[in-house]
């Protein structure tokens, strides 16, 4: 499957709604949440909240994101096994999921990588991705 | 008798089914029992909901308390009446359910519960996936036995800190051991979010009648509580650090958000409107 990447005006047009989603899903303020802070590390934010800010996105944009959807985004064309071995991100996979994160700063890549931790990862900017990606798969639908 | 399917459970009857997408109930408030608080009545809804979502993913999993954006409170319950009891399921999968619900009262609305959302946990870890099928046959097929549940203890907060009318600090002791958690569940005990809820609620009453925000006197109920946000189990014997802070609004309302902790780390979060009027 070919697609088209992402572009930053996209991301910029989502952003705003994305942010104050997040704001509310978290309780703190909307200024709290750039572009690229770190979701669990810098703003504390759990499973639930996870949980929480897709179910909120989803009303707010009016779109659907199947849960594990950011893992199986980053995945790109690569099978699960070709992405990760026993739970570890594999050579290749982390490629792609650098490519696919590419807002994350690198040192924040960690390896060996679990796939249990990829969540770590996340920013704001991964769930703009997310949102733009669904509005682009209900349009295509 | 067991307290299994009886000490926490507030679902006697599913009346009308549409798999994995809407159902009505019944639950017959014993008449015996002392009282029947707004948030057992919340309980029953999400009880009836999670008998949908469970029957839906061939009770492989379970759903917990999470998520509920806004639970509107309209009437009181009394022991001796029958809550009618409606869901619909937004979305149901292995993963979690998101739903709506309500509870009627002799026709007219005495609670609703929107944008609910409980994550999904492995069924077996908390009760027998057998012994759940069969209790849904039950209730699907002329409904169980009425009178099952005999009360329960609402456990309060010990106050130990705040300002008066203004904000509280305090301890709720969870129960070492009570009926209600053979319940909940029979293989994995938990503290019912719904009475650690109630506690809270219990709490941001007594603060506001403290405040000056109303005259002394004013009758005053919980008319929503809003951003519910469960994030961990509560053990039995667990000692919850629990914190109101009352924010004063327009149209003879007030806020005050509320939260839990267990050794520093946040349990439960949620905000609860409080209103000048006696809940009928």
């Amino acid at each position: 499957m070919t697609t088209t990447a992402i572009t930053q005006a996209e991301i910029d047009a989502v952003f705003p709604t994305v942010a104050e989603t997040m704001a509310d899903a978290l309780g703190c303020d909307v200024e709290d949440i750039t572009p690229n802070v770190s979701l669990i590390e810098g703003l504390d934010a759990e499973s639930i909240d996870f949980l929480d800010m897709v179910f909120r996105l989803e009303r707010a944009f009016k779109i659907k994101i199947p849960r594990g959807k950011i893992v199986e985004n980053a995945r790109g064309n690569l099978t699960e096994t070709e992405f990760e071995q026993k739970g570890i991100v594999s050579e290749v996979g982390m490629a792609q999921l650098k490519a696919y994160l590419s807002e994350v700063p690198a040192d924040r890549f960690k390896s060996p990588m679990k796939v249990a931790d990829i969540p770590r990862l996340f920013t704001p900017e991964t769930f703009c991705k997310l949102v733009v990606q669904a509005q682009r798969d209900a349009k295509a639908a | 008798m067991s307290d299994h399917f009886a000490a926490f459970s507030f679902v006697d009857r599913i009346t009308g089914l549409v798999p994995g997408t809407r159902a009505h109930g019944s639950f017959a408030i014993p008449a015996g029992i002392a009282s029947f608080p707004p948030c057992l009545m919340a309980e029953a809804v999400g009880q009836l909901a999670a008998w949908v979502a469970m029957s839906h993913i061939e009770f492989r999993g379970r759903p917990v308390a999470a998520l509920a954006r806004e639970t509107r409170f309209v009437r009181a319950a009394k022991p001796g009446q029958t809550l009618d009891l409606a869901v619909e399921i937004e979305d149901c999968d292995d993963d979690a359910v998101a739903y709506r619900g309500w509870a009627d009262i002799d026709g007219a609305r005495a609670i609703e519960l929107s944008d609910c959302l409980g994550p999904m946990l492995p069924a077996a870890e908390f009760d027998d996936p057998l012994a759940m099928r069969e209790r849904f046959a039950v209730l699907n097929d002329g409904g169980a036995a009425p009178g099952r549940f005999h009360g329960v203890e609402l456990p309060r907060v010990t106050r130990d800190g705040g300002v008066p009318g203004s904000s509280a600090q305090g301890t709720l002791a969870v129960p070492v051991s009570a009926p209600f958690f053979n319940d909940h569940f029979p293989r994995r005990p938990v503290f019912p979010a719904t009475l650690m809820l109630d506690a809270q609620i219990a709490l941001a009453l007594a603060l506001a009648h403290e405040s000056a925000h109303w005259p002394a006197g004013t009758p005053l109920s919980p008319a929503r509580m809003t951003h519910v946000k469960v994030r961990s189990f509560t053990p039995p014997g667990a000692q919850l650090a629990v914190g109101a802070q009352m924010r004063p609004g327009a149209d003879g309302e007030a806020t005050v958000m509320l939260s839990a902790q267990a050794d520093g780390k946040s349990v439960a979060t949620a905000r609860v409107v409080i209103t000048e009027r006696k809940l009928q």
